[in-house]
This record gives structure tokens, sequence and C-alpha cells, in this order.
């Protein structure tokens, strides 16, 4: 029985390292056969290795990321401000609440994506679009959950800080608004990744730096392992976003388990 | 009191739409935003209307851009229920499944479906089956991740009970983890019809000729704000009815569901 055991374990333990192999062979072999189609890891290798030393429309790989992600950056100095002070409003002023919240409702579920052709219109193609396009796409989340927080906070809470003499600014600064930390810090983690994601989707549509424009770059030229490249890049930029936020939290709301 | 404050929610509310809807007349109106740019709530909706029925400037009427994206949106959206849920289930209580499956899918997931036009267009084309492709991959990940962890949720006392009372593995399965996971199968379902219904509109706009998407496209192109908003708008309205209705099957199906 134990015997059984340790040889299960064992086999979980390799079993991820086999599953990986069973790709790369599998790669290998339909690039063998269609070379034109799909590049082999080695030329994809070598197409990494060469796009981080030798520029491509201006900037290497690394000029690229930082591109796309100094948009999301500003756009997201903005979210943070703009989004939480919405979602508080919305969560803590009835009046103000009733009147904007039904606009925004409707305005919310319209695709980050499907504002870029007005986008466009209205800030032509610089950096401007993008940052908004980045902005529209992460607020959202932001402004749901910092709502969310706020009002589903425990009512003990809150009677707890008004039976200890809070007036109602205090109530909100010292008493909700870090109560719901941990929602708000959720928001951010889900806009972040959906900022990422617009970003790109921007980029492919008007830019002339950044993965986004770099991986349509690939698509016109025909360039496969360019396109692979990118991709893999975009995945890695966005587990390693979300690993930093992870850390974050971690650190901001140390009482939480 | 609670009926007097519910009154004036909604009058306050619809005296914010009012509000916003004029506010965004005047802008055009007194040309603050060059009308180039954007259509007044009046254009938008006399656009709308010769829209329903006329097929210029980007030849078909809003009703048929509407089919063919909803068409394409829901076939993926079935495709990825159809594999995703079944797969999220099986790599949640079978190990083997889980170790050599899941890797691959956490190496795959951080890509967003976006990125992956390129390569599908290069490799599928621009037709019908590469723009499912798409919305496949991206109605697919919510699906498995929130079966695999529904499984992984059930509580271990259910299945301790059900070995007492000697079911089979087959058994746990079917009858204990299944429906326990069900919720979050849902869950997972409707952010996959929304994901799906996000990434259509990316599809359609980089690689289509009919469909919502490629309607407001084509309104950048020509510089036609008052189409673009009708088809943000009609997009949005789709979301909306979907988002709800989800919302209200979810209610009928599983209605011990707990409140959020």
């Amino acid at each position: 029985m134990t015997q059984q055991f340790k040889a299960n374990n064992n086999l979980y333990r390799f079993l991820p390292i086999i599953s990986f192999a069973l790709v790369l062979i599998l790669w290998s072999l339909v690039s063998f056969n269609n070379p034109n189609l799909i590049p082999s890891l080695l030329d994809i290798w070598n197409r990494f290795t060469l796009l981080l030393v030798e520029p491509l429309s201006g900037a290497t790989l690394t000029g690229h990321i930082w591109a796309s992600l100094l948009r999301v950056l500003i756009a997201f100095v903005l979210v943070i401000f703009i989004g939480i002070a919405l979602g508080v409003l919305f969560g803590w002023y009835f009046t103000f609440n009733s009147l904007v919240y039904p606009v925004f409702e409707i305005l919310r579920f319209i695709p980050p994506i499907a504002w870029i052709p007005l986008v466009i219109l209205w800030l032509g193609i610089g950096e401007a679009p993008k940052i908004a396009i980045v902005f529209i796409g992460s607020i959202t989340p932001v402004v749901m959950n910092t709502y969310a927080g706020i009002k589903n906070i425990d009512k003990l809470i809150i009677d707890a800080g008004r039976v200890l003499g809070a007036d109602r600014r205090q109530l909100l600064f010292e008493v909700a608004i870090p109560a719901s930390i941990p929602q708000i810090i959720a928001g951010i983690k889900t806009a972040l990744s959906g900022g990422w994601m617009c970003v790109v989707a921007a980029e492919m549509i008007v830019a002339r730096q950044g993965v986004g424009f770099l991986i349509v770059r690939g698509q016109e030229s025909g360039d496969t392992a360019l396109i692979i490249v990118c991709m893999i890049t975009i995945g890695v930029v966005n587990s390693l976003l979300s690993l930093l936020l992870n850390k974050i939290e971690k650190v901001s709301t140390p009482w939480r388990i | 009191m609670i009926g007097k404050n519910r009154r004036t929610k909604i009058i306050l509310g619809i005296i914010g739409i009012i509000s916003f809807l004029l506010i965004w007349q005047f802008v055009v109106d007194f040309e603050i935003v060059s009308s180039r740019t954007l259509a007044s709530p009046i254009e938008v909706y006399q656009a709308f209307v010769v829209k329903l029925s006329e097929k210029a400037p980007d030849g078909a009427t809003l009703g048929q851009h509407t089919l063919a994206s909803l068409k394409l949106a829901l076939t993926g959206f079935v495709v990825a229920i159809i594999v995703g849920v079944p797969l999220g289930l099986v790599m949640g209580y079978y190990k083997f499944a889980d170790k050599l499956i899941m890797p691959i899918f956490e190496l795959l997931r951080p890509i967003p479906a976006i990125a992956w036009i390129p390569l599908t267009i290069l490799l599928l084309g621009i037709g019908f089956e590469a723009k499912v492709f798409l919305i496949f991959l991206s109605a697919f990940v919510p699906c498995v991740i929130n079966s695999y962890l529904g499984i992984k949720l059930t509580d271990p006392t259910l299945i301790n009970v059900s070995k007492t009372f000697g079911a089979s593995d087959w058994d746990i399965f079917t009858k204990i983890c299944i429906p326990s996971s069900s919720n979050m199968v849902f869950s997972g379902v409707t952010i996959s019809l929304s994901n799906a219904w996000t990434t259509l509109v990316a599809a359609e706009m980089l690689a289509s000729t009919r469909g919502l998407g490629y309607m407001i496209q084509l309104g950048r192109t020509f510089i036609r704000p008052d189409i673009i908003i009708v088809g943000m708008l009609t997009i949005g309205a789709i979301g909306a009815v979907i988002a709800y209705g989800l919302g209200m099957i979810q209610d009928k199906v599983a209605p011990w569901r707990e409140e959020e």
C-alpha cells in the first residue's frame, strides 16, 4: 500500500515534466513537417535573441515592452485615483449613487475594445488614445469592487465606530475605506490584467511601438516566429504583473490569511 | 420608508440619465466637441433607425450585423462549454489528469485571446472557423478554472460520508462532486459568455466582413461617429441582456446559492 502510494507520488512529480516534453516533441514534429507554417523551437529562440539586440521599428523587445508598460502605468495612476473615488462616492453617498450610477451601469457593459474606434476619432493616434483605452478597460473593476467593498461592510464595525464617537467623515476615512482595502486590491488585480489586454488590443489597431504593434508587424510580414515571441512575452508580462500584485496584496493587508 | 427611498432612487436615476443625454446633446450642439468626432444623441437615434433597414455604408443592416456576431459568439461559447467544463471537472477530480494537463494550461492561460489573433489569421485565415477558435479560447479558460475549483472545493465531509457508505470513486465524482460544484461551474460559464462577447468585438475589428465589431471599425474609417455609437450601444445592450439573463437563469437553476 505504502509502496503503491510512493510510486504514485513519483509519477505525479514527473507528470508535468512529461507533459512539457510531449508538447515540445509534438511542436518539433509539426514544425519539421510544415516549416513554413510553424517555426521550429530553435527559430523562435533565435528570433527572440535577435530581437533583444536588434531594434525593430526603433526599439528592441525590451523597448517595446517598456512602451506598452508605460501606457498601462500612466492609465493606472488615473484609474486608481478616479476609480476608487467613484466607487467610494457610489458606496457612501445615496444621492450621488442614485443620480450617476445608472449612467455608469449603461456604459460599463460596452467592452473597452468597442471604444477604440471612437477614442481614435477623439484623440488621434498618439499616446493619448492608448492610455484612454487602458483607462476605460481597467476602471470598471476598480469602481465596482470599491463600491461593493464599501456597501458590504460589516454593520457591526460601523456601529462600533459610531458608538466610539466617530463622525461621518471619520467613519468613511478611518473605518469604511480601510475595511474595504482587500476588495479594492482584488479589483485592481482584475483591472491590471484587463488593462494589459487592452493595451495590446489598442496597439494592434494603431501604434508604432509596443508589443501589440510588434505582433501585428509579425502578422503583416508573415513572421510567425516573431508572433510567437510576442505571444510568450505578453503572457510572461501578464504573469509577472499578477505576481507583483499578489505581493502587494500580502504586504498591504497583513491581517488577512 | 424603504418604499419611499426606492422611489427617490428611481426618480434621481431618471434625472441622472436625462441630464447625461442633455449634456451630451449640448456638447455637440455648441461644438464644444467637433460634430465630426461625436454624434449627438438625436443623431445616434436617427442613425439607429436608418441602420435598421439601410445597408450603406458597411454592407449590412444592423440586424444582419447583430445576427452574424451572435452566431459567432454563441458557437465559440458552446464549444468552449462542451470542452472546458468536462475538462475542468476531470482535472479537478483525477490527479493524473491534473498533473498532466494543468501545467500546460497554466502556461497558456496568461496569454489573452486577443494576442492569438495574428497567429490564428496566419494559420486559419479570417473565416468563420478562425473567429470561432478565438472566441473559444477566451471562453474556454473560465469554464476550465471554475469547474476545476468547484470540484476542489467540494466539502470533504460529503466525500468521507459517501466513502463510509461504500460509494465507488465514480459515484463520488458524479453524485457528490459534480452537483456540489454546479454553482462554481455556472459562474464560470457566465464569465465565459462575457469574455466571448468582448473577444468577438476584437476579432471582428481585426478580421471580418460582417458583424458589429466590423461595423464600428468601418464607422471609424468613414468618420461616422453616429454609426460607431449605434454599434457600441448595441454591443453594450446585448452584453447587458446576456448578463442579466444568465443571472436570472442562475437564480432558477441554483436557488440555494448564497447571495453575495
